[in-house]
Protein backbone atom coordinates (compact mmCIF):
# COMPACT_ATOMS: atom_id res chain seq x y z
CA UNK A 1 0.00 0.00 0.00
CA UNK A 2 1.37 3.40 -0.91
CA UNK A 3 2.14 5.80 1.89
CA UNK A 4 -0.61 8.28 1.13
CA UNK A 5 -3.15 5.45 1.08
CA UNK A 6 -1.88 4.27 4.46
CA UNK A 7 -2.35 7.79 5.81
CA UNK A 8 -5.89 8.01 4.42
CA UNK A 9 -6.72 4.53 5.72
CA UNK A 10 -5.55 5.45 9.21
CA UNK A 11 -7.48 8.73 8.99
CA UNK A 12 -10.63 6.83 8.00
CA UNK A 13 -10.02 4.29 10.78
CA UNK A 14 -9.80 7.22 13.18
CA UNK A 15 -13.07 8.64 11.86
CA UNK A 16 -14.74 5.24 12.23
CA UNK A 17 -13.42 4.85 15.76
CA UNK A 18 -14.58 8.34 16.67
CA UNK A 19 -18.09 7.76 15.28
CA UNK A 20 -18.40 4.33 16.88
CA UNK A 21 -17.05 5.60 20.18
CA UNK A 22 -19.50 8.49 20.28
CA UNK A 23 -22.47 6.28 19.34
CA UNK A 24 -21.89 3.71 22.07
CA UNK A 25 -20.86 6.35 24.58
CA UNK A 26 -17.24 5.30 24.79
CA UNK A 27 -14.15 7.23 23.77
CA UNK A 28 -12.43 6.59 20.46
CA UNK A 29 -9.46 5.00 22.24
CA UNK A 30 -11.01 1.62 22.96
CA UNK A 31 -11.74 1.30 19.24
CA UNK A 32 -8.62 2.80 17.67
CA UNK A 33 -6.06 0.77 19.64
CA UNK A 34 -7.42 -2.62 18.44
CA UNK A 35 -7.87 -1.28 14.89
CA UNK A 36 -4.27 -0.03 14.69
CA UNK A 37 -2.75 -3.15 16.21
CA UNK A 38 -4.95 -5.86 14.67
CA UNK A 39 -5.52 -4.37 11.19
CA UNK A 40 -2.55 -2.10 10.58
CA UNK A 41 0.06 -4.14 12.43
CA UNK A 42 1.13 -1.10 14.43
CA UNK A 43 3.16 -1.96 17.58
CA UNK A 44 0.98 -1.65 20.66
CA UNK A 45 2.96 1.23 22.18
CA UNK A 46 2.60 3.35 19.03
CA UNK A 47 -1.11 2.50 18.98
CA UNK A 48 -1.64 3.52 22.61
CA UNK A 49 0.43 6.68 22.04
CA UNK A 50 -1.68 7.74 19.04
CA UNK A 51 -4.87 6.85 20.90
CA UNK A 52 -4.05 8.83 24.03
CA UNK A 53 -3.29 12.08 22.19
CA UNK A 54 -6.50 11.61 20.17
CA UNK A 55 -8.36 11.30 23.46
CA UNK A 56 -7.18 14.77 24.48
CA UNK A 57 -8.49 16.23 21.22
CA UNK A 58 -11.95 14.68 21.58
CA UNK A 59 -12.24 15.49 25.27
CA UNK A 60 -11.25 19.12 24.78
CA UNK A 61 -13.56 19.72 21.86
CA UNK A 62 -16.48 17.95 23.54
CA UNK A 63 -15.90 19.95 26.72
CA UNK A 64 -16.24 23.19 24.83
CA UNK A 65 -19.53 21.94 23.36
CA UNK A 66 -20.91 20.87 26.75
CA UNK A 67 -20.10 24.13 28.45
CA UNK A 68 -23.09 26.05 27.24
CA UNK A 69 -25.32 23.62 29.12
CA UNK A 70 -23.51 24.52 32.36
CA UNK A 71 -23.72 20.99 33.73
CA UNK A 72 -20.03 20.14 34.15
CA UNK A 73 -18.93 20.42 37.78
CA UNK A 74 -15.34 21.63 37.66
CA UNK A 75 -14.94 21.48 41.44
CA UNK A 76 -15.86 17.80 41.69
CA UNK A 77 -13.87 17.04 38.55
CA UNK A 78 -10.77 18.77 39.86
CA UNK A 79 -10.96 17.07 43.26
CA UNK A 80 -10.99 13.68 41.52
CA UNK A 81 -8.19 14.64 39.13
CA UNK A 82 -5.77 14.29 42.04
CA UNK A 83 -6.24 10.54 41.78
CA UNK A 84 -6.57 10.21 38.00
CA UNK A 85 -3.38 12.15 37.25
CA UNK A 86 -1.42 10.22 39.90
CA UNK A 87 -2.85 7.01 38.46
CA UNK A 88 -1.94 8.03 34.91
CA UNK A 89 1.69 8.48 35.94
CA UNK A 90 1.72 5.00 37.50
CA UNK A 91 -0.04 3.49 34.48
CA UNK A 92 2.29 5.06 31.91
CA UNK A 93 5.35 3.93 33.86
CA UNK A 94 3.85 0.46 34.19
CA UNK A 95 3.41 0.37 30.42
CA UNK A 96 7.08 1.37 29.98
CA UNK A 97 8.15 -1.37 32.39
CA UNK A 98 6.11 -3.98 30.51
CA UNK A 99 7.62 -2.83 27.21
CA UNK A 100 11.19 -2.93 28.46
CA UNK A 101 10.67 -6.42 29.85
CA UNK A 102 9.16 -7.65 26.57
CA UNK A 103 5.79 -8.19 28.20
CA UNK A 104 3.70 -6.16 25.73
CA UNK A 105 1.54 -9.25 25.19
CA UNK A 106 0.17 -8.57 28.66
CA UNK A 107 -1.03 -5.14 27.47
CA UNK A 108 -3.13 -6.90 24.79
CA UNK A 109 -4.65 -9.22 27.37
CA UNK A 110 -5.38 -6.45 29.89
CA UNK A 111 -6.83 -4.34 27.09
CA UNK A 112 -9.20 -7.13 26.07
CA UNK A 113 -10.33 -7.73 29.64
CA UNK A 114 -10.87 -4.00 30.31
CA UNK A 115 -12.83 -3.74 27.04
CA UNK A 116 -15.17 -6.58 28.09
CA UNK A 117 -15.75 -4.95 31.47
CA UNK A 118 -16.41 -1.69 29.64
CA UNK A 119 -19.06 -3.18 27.40
CA UNK A 120 -21.13 -4.74 30.20
CA UNK A 121 -22.11 -1.48 31.93
CA UNK A 122 -22.67 0.13 28.53
CA UNK A 123 -25.18 -2.60 27.67
CA UNK A 124 -26.86 -2.21 31.05
CA UNK A 125 -26.97 1.56 30.69
CA UNK A 126 -29.29 1.14 27.71
CA UNK A 127 -32.05 0.00 30.04
CA UNK A 128 -31.41 2.07 33.15
CA UNK A 129 -30.77 5.36 31.40
CA UNK A 130 -34.34 6.57 31.68
CA UNK A 131 -34.66 6.10 35.41
CA UNK A 132 -33.25 9.06 37.28
CA UNK A 133 -31.11 8.02 40.22
CA UNK A 134 -32.36 8.85 43.70
CA UNK A 135 -30.79 12.06 45.00
CA UNK A 136 -28.24 11.46 47.72
CA UNK A 137 -28.35 13.12 51.15
CA UNK A 138 -25.11 15.01 51.82
CA UNK A 139 -22.48 13.33 53.99
CA UNK A 140 -19.37 14.70 55.70
CA UNK A 141 -17.25 14.68 52.54
CA UNK A 142 -19.97 16.62 50.72
CA UNK A 143 -19.27 19.62 52.93
CA UNK A 144 -15.51 19.18 53.32
CA UNK A 145 -14.83 18.89 49.59
CA UNK A 146 -17.73 21.09 48.43
CA UNK A 147 -19.28 18.26 46.43
CA UNK A 148 -22.46 20.01 45.44
CA UNK A 149 -23.88 21.68 42.41
CA UNK A 150 -26.90 22.73 40.49
CA UNK A 151 -28.01 22.52 36.89
CA UNK A 152 -31.01 23.13 34.72
CA UNK A 153 -32.76 20.06 33.31
CA UNK A 154 -34.98 20.92 30.36
CA UNK A 155 -36.69 17.54 30.48
CA UNK A 156 -38.27 18.32 33.87
CA UNK A 157 -41.96 19.20 33.71
CA UNK A 158 -43.03 22.30 35.63
CA UNK A 159 -41.64 25.77 36.22
CA UNK A 160 -38.62 24.91 38.39
CA UNK A 161 -36.19 23.03 36.19
CA UNK A 162 -33.27 23.37 38.57
CA UNK A 163 -31.71 20.27 40.07
CA UNK A 164 -29.58 20.62 43.20
CA UNK A 165 -27.39 17.60 43.88
CA UNK A 166 -24.85 16.37 46.39
CA UNK A 167 -21.89 14.06 45.90
CA UNK A 168 -21.10 11.58 48.66
CA UNK A 169 -18.33 9.09 49.56
CA UNK A 170 -15.50 11.17 48.12
CA UNK A 171 -12.90 8.62 49.24
CA UNK A 172 -14.62 5.84 47.30
CA UNK A 173 -14.84 8.00 44.18
CA UNK A 174 -11.18 8.89 44.59
CA UNK A 175 -10.18 5.22 44.87
CA UNK A 176 -12.00 4.31 41.67
CA UNK A 177 -10.41 7.32 39.95
CA UNK A 178 -6.96 6.07 40.86
CA UNK A 179 -7.71 2.87 38.94
CA UNK A 180 -9.22 4.87 36.09
CA UNK A 181 -5.96 6.82 35.87
CA UNK A 182 -3.80 3.69 35.90
CA UNK A 183 -5.88 2.09 33.13
CA UNK A 184 -5.72 5.30 31.09
CA UNK A 185 -1.92 5.53 31.37
CA UNK A 186 -1.41 1.82 30.77
CA UNK A 187 -3.72 1.34 27.79
CA UNK A 188 -3.81 4.80 26.19
CA UNK A 189 -7.56 5.22 26.61
CA UNK A 190 -9.72 7.79 28.40
CA UNK A 191 -11.25 5.16 30.74
CA UNK A 192 -14.46 7.19 30.82
CA UNK A 193 -16.53 4.17 31.87
CA UNK A 194 -14.56 3.80 35.12
CA UNK A 195 -14.83 7.53 35.73
CA UNK A 196 -18.58 7.41 35.23
CA UNK A 197 -18.76 4.44 37.60
CA UNK A 198 -16.87 6.41 40.23
CA UNK A 199 -19.18 9.40 40.09
CA UNK A 200 -22.47 7.71 39.30
CA UNK A 201 -22.31 4.61 41.50
CA UNK A 202 -19.85 5.65 44.23
CA UNK A 203 -20.63 9.34 44.61
CA UNK A 204 -24.30 9.21 43.60
CA UNK A 205 -24.06 12.16 41.23
CA UNK A 206 -26.74 12.68 38.54
CA UNK A 207 -25.87 10.96 35.25
CA UNK A 208 -25.77 14.22 33.28
CA UNK A 209 -23.25 15.70 35.68
CA UNK A 210 -21.30 12.45 35.65
CA UNK A 211 -20.87 12.16 31.89
CA UNK A 212 -19.92 15.79 31.26
CA UNK A 213 -17.57 15.95 34.26
CA UNK A 214 -15.99 12.64 33.23
CA UNK A 215 -15.25 14.14 29.82
CA UNK A 216 -13.68 17.18 31.48
CA UNK A 217 -11.43 14.90 33.50
CA UNK A 218 -10.39 12.70 30.56
CA UNK A 219 -8.43 15.54 28.90
CA UNK A 220 -6.36 16.23 32.01
CA UNK A 221 -5.75 12.53 32.70
CA UNK A 222 -4.76 11.85 29.09
CA UNK A 223 -2.42 14.87 29.04
CA UNK A 224 -0.57 13.42 32.05
CA UNK A 225 -0.11 10.03 30.40
CA UNK A 226 0.74 11.59 27.02
CA UNK A 227 3.54 13.68 28.52
CA UNK A 228 5.22 10.50 29.75
CA UNK A 229 4.47 8.66 26.50
CA UNK A 230 6.14 11.56 24.72
CA UNK A 231 9.36 11.15 26.69
CA UNK A 232 9.27 7.38 26.20
CA UNK A 233 8.96 7.81 22.45
CA UNK A 234 5.49 6.23 22.19
CA UNK A 235 4.18 8.95 19.90
CA UNK A 236 4.96 8.15 16.27
CA UNK A 237 4.19 11.34 14.27
CA UNK A 238 2.75 9.68 11.17
CA UNK A 239 0.36 7.41 13.08
CA UNK A 240 -0.53 10.01 15.73
CA UNK A 241 -1.22 12.74 13.13
CA UNK A 242 -3.57 10.66 10.98
CA UNK A 243 -5.33 9.14 14.00
CA UNK A 244 -5.81 12.38 15.95
CA UNK A 245 -7.35 14.21 13.00
CA UNK A 246 -9.55 11.19 12.18
CA UNK A 247 -10.83 10.56 15.69
CA UNK A 248 -11.61 14.24 16.18
CA UNK A 249 -13.67 14.37 12.97
CA UNK A 250 -15.33 11.05 13.82
CA UNK A 251 -16.40 11.97 17.32
CA UNK A 252 -17.73 15.30 16.05
CA UNK A 253 -19.86 13.51 13.44
CA UNK A 254 -20.84 10.72 15.84
CA UNK A 255 -22.08 13.00 18.60
CA UNK A 256 -24.36 14.72 16.08
CA UNK A 257 -25.62 11.41 14.70
CA UNK A 258 -26.42 10.36 18.25
CA UNK A 259 -28.96 13.16 18.63
CA UNK A 260 -31.07 11.90 15.74
CA UNK A 261 -30.60 8.19 16.40
CA UNK A 262 -33.54 6.29 17.86
CA UNK A 263 -32.92 2.59 17.50
CA UNK A 264 -30.90 1.10 20.32
CA UNK A 265 -30.39 -2.10 18.37
CA UNK A 266 -27.65 -0.28 16.45
CA UNK A 267 -25.82 0.42 19.69
CA UNK A 268 -26.24 -3.17 20.82
CA UNK A 269 -24.78 -4.35 17.51
CA UNK A 270 -21.76 -2.07 17.92
CA UNK A 271 -21.22 -3.31 21.46
CA UNK A 272 -21.30 -6.90 20.23
CA UNK A 273 -18.68 -6.00 17.61
CA UNK A 274 -16.56 -4.49 20.37
CA UNK A 275 -16.95 -7.72 22.31
CA UNK A 276 -15.49 -9.66 19.40
CA UNK A 277 -12.65 -7.13 19.19
CA UNK A 278 -11.97 -7.66 22.91
CA UNK A 279 -11.67 -11.41 22.40
CA UNK A 280 -9.36 -10.82 19.41
CA UNK A 281 -7.12 -8.68 21.59
CA UNK A 282 -6.92 -11.37 24.26
CA UNK A 283 -6.18 -14.07 21.67
CA UNK A 284 -3.47 -11.89 20.16
CA UNK A 285 -1.98 -11.42 23.61
CA UNK A 286 -1.97 -15.14 24.28
CA UNK A 287 -0.43 -15.68 20.89
CA UNK A 288 -3.26 -17.66 19.32
CA UNK A 289 -4.36 -15.11 16.70
CA UNK B 1 -28.10 15.30 63.79
CA UNK B 2 -31.85 15.51 64.21
CA UNK B 3 -34.31 16.04 61.41
CA UNK B 4 -34.40 19.85 61.43
CA UNK B 5 -30.63 20.19 61.77
CA UNK B 6 -30.17 17.91 58.81
CA UNK B 7 -32.61 19.93 56.75
CA UNK B 8 -30.84 23.18 57.62
CA UNK B 9 -27.50 21.60 56.67
CA UNK B 10 -28.91 20.51 53.35
CA UNK B 11 -30.48 23.91 52.66
CA UNK B 12 -27.23 25.68 53.41
CA UNK B 13 -25.33 23.44 50.99
CA UNK B 14 -27.99 23.96 48.33
CA UNK B 15 -27.53 27.72 48.67
CA UNK B 16 -23.76 27.36 48.37
CA UNK B 17 -24.29 25.16 45.31
CA UNK B 18 -26.24 27.99 43.71
CA UNK B 19 -23.62 30.65 44.53
CA UNK B 20 -20.64 28.52 43.45
CA UNK B 21 -22.16 27.24 40.22
CA UNK B 22 -23.10 30.79 39.19
CA UNK B 23 -19.55 31.98 39.76
CA UNK B 24 -18.01 28.95 38.05
CA UNK B 25 -20.13 29.16 34.93
CA UNK B 26 -18.28 32.31 33.83
CA UNK B 27 -14.99 30.50 34.32
CA UNK B 28 -16.23 27.59 32.23
CA UNK B 29 -17.00 29.89 29.31
CA UNK B 30 -13.45 31.26 29.31
CA UNK B 31 -12.01 27.77 29.62
CA UNK B 32 -14.18 26.41 26.80
CA UNK B 33 -12.84 29.11 24.50
CA UNK B 34 -9.28 28.31 25.56
CA UNK B 35 -9.81 24.59 24.88
CA UNK B 36 -11.32 25.24 21.48
CA UNK B 37 -8.44 27.53 20.51
CA UNK B 38 -5.92 24.92 21.70
CA UNK B 39 -7.51 22.10 19.69
CA UNK B 40 -7.89 24.23 16.55
CA UNK B 41 -4.26 25.44 16.64
CA UNK B 42 -3.06 21.90 17.23
CA UNK B 43 -5.11 20.28 14.47
CA UNK B 44 -4.15 23.01 11.98
CA UNK B 45 -0.43 22.51 12.76
CA UNK B 46 -0.76 18.72 12.47
CA UNK B 47 -2.64 19.06 9.17
CA UNK B 48 -0.04 21.47 7.74
CA UNK B 49 2.72 19.09 8.85
CA UNK B 50 0.99 16.14 7.18
CA UNK B 51 0.60 18.02 3.90
CA UNK B 52 4.26 19.14 4.02
CA UNK B 53 5.32 15.57 4.70
CA UNK B 54 3.79 14.40 1.42
CA UNK B 55 4.81 17.50 -0.56
CA UNK B 56 8.46 17.26 0.50
CA UNK B 57 8.58 13.47 0.51
CA UNK B 58 10.01 13.51 4.00
CA UNK B 59 11.31 15.86 6.65
CA UNK B 60 14.75 17.00 7.76
CA UNK B 61 16.52 14.56 5.47
CA UNK B 62 14.48 11.58 6.67
CA UNK B 63 12.59 9.95 3.77
CA UNK B 64 8.81 9.60 4.12
CA UNK B 65 9.05 5.81 3.83
CA UNK B 66 11.00 5.73 7.07
CA UNK B 67 8.68 8.18 8.85
CA UNK B 68 5.55 6.31 7.76
CA UNK B 69 6.77 2.85 8.70
CA UNK B 70 4.83 1.28 11.58
CA UNK B 71 8.09 0.30 13.22
CA UNK B 72 9.72 3.64 12.47
CA UNK B 73 12.44 4.77 14.86
CA UNK B 74 11.20 8.33 14.29
CA UNK B 75 9.06 9.18 17.31
CA UNK B 76 8.47 11.78 19.99
CA UNK B 77 11.71 10.86 21.78
CA UNK B 78 13.70 11.96 18.73
CA UNK B 79 12.05 15.38 18.69
CA UNK B 80 14.32 18.19 19.84
CA UNK B 81 12.34 21.12 21.34
CA UNK B 82 15.42 23.37 20.95
CA UNK B 83 15.10 23.30 17.17
CA UNK B 84 11.30 23.53 17.09
CA UNK B 85 11.20 27.18 16.02
CA UNK B 86 13.78 26.60 13.31
CA UNK B 87 11.80 23.56 12.13
CA UNK B 88 8.65 25.64 11.79
CA UNK B 89 10.46 28.47 10.02
CA UNK B 90 12.09 25.97 7.69
CA UNK B 91 8.68 24.37 6.92
CA UNK B 92 9.85 21.00 8.26
CA UNK B 93 6.92 18.57 8.31
CA UNK B 94 7.91 16.79 11.51
CA UNK B 95 8.39 20.12 13.29
CA UNK B 96 4.77 21.05 12.54
CA UNK B 97 3.39 17.67 13.55
CA UNK B 98 5.34 17.51 16.83
CA UNK B 99 4.57 21.10 17.79
CA UNK B 100 0.89 20.46 16.97
CA UNK B 101 0.84 17.32 19.14
CA UNK B 102 2.66 19.26 21.85
CA UNK B 103 0.03 22.01 21.78
CA UNK B 104 -2.63 19.31 22.17
CA UNK B 105 -0.95 17.93 25.31
CA UNK B 106 -0.38 21.39 26.79
CA UNK B 107 -4.01 22.50 26.26
CA UNK B 108 -5.44 20.71 29.36
CA UNK B 109 -2.41 21.84 31.39
CA UNK B 110 -3.25 25.47 30.65
CA UNK B 111 -6.82 24.73 31.63
CA UNK B 112 -5.72 23.50 35.05
CA UNK B 113 -3.36 26.46 35.51
CA UNK B 114 -6.21 28.86 34.71
CA UNK B 115 -8.41 27.07 37.26
CA UNK B 116 -5.83 27.78 39.98
CA UNK B 117 -6.09 31.49 39.23
CA UNK B 118 -9.87 31.33 39.22
CA UNK B 119 -10.17 29.58 42.59
CA UNK B 120 -7.58 32.02 43.97
CA UNK B 121 -9.65 34.94 42.72
CA UNK B 122 -12.71 33.54 44.50
CA UNK B 123 -10.86 32.87 47.73
CA UNK B 124 -11.61 29.14 47.56
CA UNK B 125 -8.36 28.09 49.24
CA UNK B 126 -9.19 24.40 49.47
CA UNK B 127 -9.60 24.31 45.70
CA UNK B 128 -6.51 26.42 45.12
CA UNK B 129 -4.63 23.67 46.99
CA UNK B 130 -6.40 20.79 45.21
CA UNK B 131 -5.85 22.33 41.78
CA UNK B 132 -2.19 22.98 42.60
CA UNK B 133 -1.78 19.28 43.44
CA UNK B 134 -3.25 18.35 40.03
CA UNK B 135 -0.97 20.88 38.34
CA UNK B 136 2.00 19.44 40.23
CA UNK B 137 1.12 15.94 38.98
CA UNK B 138 1.01 17.27 35.41
CA UNK B 139 4.29 19.17 35.70
CA UNK B 140 5.88 16.14 37.36
CA UNK B 141 4.83 14.01 34.37
CA UNK B 142 6.13 16.59 31.89
CA UNK B 143 9.43 17.63 33.47
CA UNK B 144 10.53 15.16 36.15
CA UNK B 145 9.48 11.72 34.87
CA UNK B 146 11.37 12.09 31.53
CA UNK B 147 14.63 12.47 33.46
CA UNK B 148 14.42 8.95 34.86
CA UNK B 149 12.67 6.95 32.15
CA UNK B 150 14.67 5.29 29.38
CA UNK B 151 13.82 6.43 25.88
CA UNK B 152 12.72 4.10 23.14
CA UNK B 153 14.91 5.88 20.59
CA UNK B 154 15.72 2.91 18.43
CA UNK B 155 12.06 2.28 17.72
CA UNK B 156 9.88 -0.48 19.04
CA UNK B 157 9.61 -3.89 17.53
CA UNK B 158 6.23 -5.40 16.91
CA UNK B 159 5.16 -7.64 19.77
CA UNK B 160 4.37 -11.30 19.31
Amino acid sequence: MSIILTFIAMLLAGIGAGVLGALVGLGGGVVIVPVLTLFFGVPIIYATGASLVSTIATSSSAASAYVKDRITNIRIGMSLEIATTAGAIVGALLSAWLFMNHLTNLIFIIFGIVLIFTIVPSLRKLSIERHPSVAARPDKTTRTFQLYGKYEDQSIQGSDKHVVYFGVRWWLGETIMLFAGIISGLLGIGSGVLKVLGMDWAMKLPIKVTTTTSNFMIGVTAATGSAIYWALGYIQPFIAASTAIGVLIGSFVGSRMLVGMKGESVRVLFLVVLGIVAIEMILRGIGVA
Amino acid sequence: MNQSQEERFERRLALKAHIDMTAESSMESIIATQLRIGVVISIVLIAIGSVLLFMNGGSGGIPITEIASSNSPVNSASFNPATAVADLAGAQALGFIFVGLGVLIITPVIRVAMSVLFFFDHGNWLYVAITLIVLTDLLFAIFIVPSFVPRVVTGPTAPG
